[in-house]
């Protein structure tokens, strides 16, 4: 295959360290594969095409042979959307990178799909512009990926998800066809939006036209504390019901509020082991007592702390908006922490994804979910989540991605999973792998108990992650009959079932 | 038994209408459902009255699904903004429940307006509207579709999803080809006062320009309306927003002074309804500019890369004239009905063998 792949002009490899790099996303269970040395799912071959005709050619030949064919973008999902489950060709798309045209006038850049997030931004930064899809930082994400997977930014409540800063989209699709979605007023039914979102099971995404605009100067951030997360909620929603645009919008659970509002925080200590990180076995005597964790949170003053951003051309624009925003808090009986207060939440929370390296080294695990739900359900959603999973897992949570008729719930769940990573290099590659499916058999658990709780209260099972390999059993509780539809598309665009096989129920 | 008996059967009223056709008034979305199953399973031809649709009489020997029965507005929550309204439902009638509770569906093109929320959702605007000057959204939050075996399938109401394709747009501008608009969850804006500007331009191409130019600084108004003459052209603008109005209104008119001197006109001119004769486009802005030689001109839908747009002339066969022109240009004609166009298709995209498979696998062929 890999020599058939190479006539056609297109650079693919079969070594084993190729194969390796190319068999993980950046799951929580690729992780714990990878600590362990294994590689779990390694594709046949990895192929490195660089324009949508080679891709269309690479899609033909393996249609032809029956071979599964796994998009890959830089690997940075977190639901195994990008691992070769049967084997197969990954395609890998980071030689996709152009065309790279910025159209300032048209408020719109023209980008292959390989690029990666951080390096369009710096382009655009350089133009005068932004595209408002603000990555994490050191986020390696690509266009590809996030379009795959509806993927939704940082400052999503200003700018919305990736769905939203499409304009037109070149994909080739499962029979080979190279696809190209019209700007404006088009006939039937939306081709791109039937199309973004799809992980890789329709078609390869291979390059896009999206909404940019000018890059503003203003910038106006503040914590605002509320007697309790109902009334954060309820500010918050009023907020972007008045027609305001926070760029950053986030409401803290007691925790992260106690952390972020007050200097030095005064929190228990198994509770500090975990947020701050701490030595081994103290993180791992934290852990065996999740329910006990979970209580001391409860047992917090039960204030809530969010944090309003917002940009604007100039300061002034921005300090507007915020001012509005501040006035509305108020009534909901929000009280003004100021700017330093807003800033050391926002480090805070940096600081929080520091602590994976030694929780995980200490043998635990961080699940992350992200589940959506309209404005009036989402304090009982929070609730329902965290009840389902508190004896299994302690649960961190913030809302965040705001918008006019709802909000995004973000949960960590940290639980213990097994053994020190640095005990499991010392047992014998068989024993590791036993240890290994235990361990994913407990986050799994954990991870399954707290969709059902969402799923049961009519949230969406995912706001901007993707459905991937490990989401997808809840995925038929959520579509209903609208499983029938998926699968339609499936043959529509993917007739000979070669794309990504094994995800969203694909 | 006969395909008259199996749609009696389901519940729904019956008329013998046409040639051997059939008329259909299910009294609710499972009737519906089991009457779509039925002329599905005698290979009918369908019709659909209120989802896209608005034929009088049933095709020859096939049924038209008339949906004035599925009118029921289930629930309006001012506070989350949203509104479950069955497809049958007018769209005035929707605007005058929410209306009641303090929301409002935001200015809609006349056709829409005079139309069931079916129509809107599966007809040429797919339900999408301005949204606080940013970008084009579907009003629809999520819908509840009849599927050609008579299923039903309901997405869940979230502001944003990443659950793999969006399966609500196999329904949304399909006309009922794919799927059939049984309901939909809507989203609402809060109702305001509007706020308004206006200017004086040189030219209607000077005024056009003006609006594009707000609609990519993030500043689109929820309306606009230019009004040429030989002198130049009147341009008002409308915001709405509790508290954004005004701050953008403040920045529009920042960014306009200098260029173009301020006018006096009654905040009322800028909502008034066209007159005479009026063509309903979907329009990116060179096409606007383009066509837009003459009459008055009411812009709502604005986003940065166009907007629906009203062209009002006294003369209905100017209209015919200015539908040609529009279509010379790019854009597409909405309304009136009998110079719709259909606009392009998937072939356009490249799609076309991909569409033919996906009308075989949802059985509607």
């Amino acid at each position: 295959m890999r020599r058939e792949i190479a006539a056609l002009g297109i650079a693919a490899s079969c070594e084993s360290a190729d194969l390796s790099a190319a068999s993980r996303d950046a799951s929580p269970a690729a992780l714990f594969w990878n600590q362990a040395r294994l590689v779990h799912h390694p594709p046949d071959v990895v192929a490195w095409p660089e324009d949508a005709e080679q891709v269309a050619a690479l899609l033909q030949l393996a249609g032809a042979r029956g071979v599964p064919v796994v998009p890959m973008g830089a690997g940075a999902g977190t639901g195994g959307g990008a691992v070769a489950l049967r084997g197969g060709i990954v395609l890998d798309t980071r030689r996709l990178t152009l065309p790279l045209r910025v159209d300032l006038p048209g408020n719109a850049v023209e980008v292959g799909a390989g690029m990666s997030a951080e390096r369009l931004e710096e382009r655009l930064a350089y133009a005068g512009a932004t595209l408002g899809h603000l990555m994490p930082p050191n986020d390696p994400g690509t266009v590809g990926g996030w379009l795959a997977t509806r993927g939704a930014g940082m400052l999503s409540s200003r700018h919305g998800s990736s769905a939203d800063l499409v304009l037109s989209l070149e994909a080739v699709d499962g029979a080979g066809e190279i696809l190209h979605t019209l700007e404006g007023a088009g006939g039937g039914p939306d081709l791109a939006q039937l199309l973004l979102g799809s992980e890789g099971t329709l078609a390869v995404f291979t390059s896009a036209r999206l909404r940019i605009w000018p890059r503003g100067r203003g910038r106006w951030l503040r914590a605002v504390r509320f007697p309790s997360l109902r009334e954060a909620l309820r500010a918050v929603r009023d907020v972007v019901r008045a027609g305001l645009q926070p760029s950053v919008v986030l409401i803290h659970d007691p925790l992260d509020s106690l952390l972020g509002g007050a200097e030095p925080p005064r929190v228990p200590q198994p509770l500090k082991w975990l947020v701050e990180g701490a030595q081994v076995e103290a993180m791992r005597l934290a852990l065996h007592a999740p329910r006990l964790l979970n209580r001391l949170v409860d047992a917090l003053p039960s204030s809530s702390l969010a944090l309003l951003g917002f940009e604007g051309v100039d300061e002034a624009d921005a300090f507007r908006e915020g001012e509005a925003a501040l006035s509305l808090c108020a009534r909901a009986q929000g009280e003004d922490l100021g700017t330093a207060t807003a800033a050391r939440c926002l480090e805070s929370a940096r600081r929080a994804s520091w602590t994976h390296g030694p929780l995980l080294a200490a043998g635990g695990f961080v699940e992350t979910l992200d589940v959506a739900t309209t404005w009036d359900r989402a304090e009982p959603l929070l609730a329902a989540v965290r009840g389902a999973v508190e004896g299994l897992a302690f649960v961190r949570a913030h809302f965040a991605h705001a918008a006019a008729e709802g909000c995004a719930l973000e949960l960590k769940m940290l639980g213990l999973a097994g053994a020190p990573a640095e005990a499991m290099t010392r047992v014998p590659a068989e024993d590791a792998e036993a240890e290994m499916e235990e361990a994913q058999q407990r986050r799994e658990a954990v991870w399954g108990a707290a969709l059902a709780a969402a799923a049961d209260e009519g949230a969406t099972i995912s706001h901007h992650s993707g459905i991937g390999a490990s989401r997808q059993v809840f995925l038929r509780r959520e579509l209903g009959e609208g499983i029938r539809q998926l699968r339609a598309l499936k043959k529509a665009f993917d007739p000979k079932g070669i794309l990504n096989p094994g995800k969203v129920l694909l | 038994m006969s395909a008259r008996d199996d749609l009696a059967a389901s519940g729904a009223a019956l008329l013998e209408e046409g040639q051997g056709g059939f008329r259909v008034t299910p009294p609710s979305i499972a009737s519906l459902a089991r009457a779509v199953a039925v002329a599905r399973a005698h290979g009918l031809p369908l019709r659909v009255r209120g989802s896209g649709d608005a034929p009088g009489l049933p095709p020859d020997r096939g049924v038209l699904f008339d949906l004035a029965a599925l009118d029921r507005i289930a629930s309006v929550d001012p506070g989350t903004g949203i509104s479950r309204v069955e497809a049958g439902c007018g769209v005035a009638a929707l605007e005058s429940a929410v209306r009641r509770a303090g929301c409002t569906l935001g200015p809609l093109l006349p056709s829409v307006r005079s139309g069931s929320v079916g129509a809107w959702l599966a007809g040429p605007t797919r339900g999408e509207r301005g949204v606080a000057g940013l970008r084009r959204q579907t009003a629809a939050l999520t819908v509840a579709a009849v599927l050609a075996d008579g299923r039903i399938a309901e997405g869940r109401p979230a502001p944003a999803k990443a659950v793999g394709p969006d399966l609500d747009h196999l329904t949304l501008g399909g006309a009922g080809r794919l799927s059939i608009v049984a309901a939909a969850w809507i989203r609402l804006f809060p109702a305001t006062p509007q706020l308004c500007s206006a200017f004086f331009c040189p030219s209607l191409a000077d005024a056009l320009g003006a609006v594009e130019m707000l609609c990519r600084r993030r500043l689109a108004p929820v309306r606009a309306r230019i009004q040429a003459g030989p002198e130049g052209a009147r341009l008002a603008l409308a915001w709405e927003g509790i508290e954004s109005a005004a701050i953008d209104r403040d920045r529009s008119e920042r960014a306009l002074a200098g260029r173009f001197p301020r006018e006096e006109v009654p905040p009322k001119w800028v909502r008034e309804g066209p007159d005479g004769h009026p063509v309903e486009v979907d329009a990116r802005w060179g096409a606007l500019r383009a066509w837009s030689g003459r009459g008055d001109l009411h812009l709502i839908g604005l986003h940065p890369g166009g907007a629906f747009a009203v062209l009002c002339l006294p003369e209905a066969r100017a209209a015919e004239e200015c539908a040609a022109l529009a279509r010379a240009a790019g854009a597409k004609v909405i309304a009136p009905r009998r110079m719709r166009d259909s606009g392009p298709g998937w072939e356009a995209a490249g799609a076309g063998a991909a569409w033919s498979r996906l009308i075989d696998a949802l059985g509607v062929s």
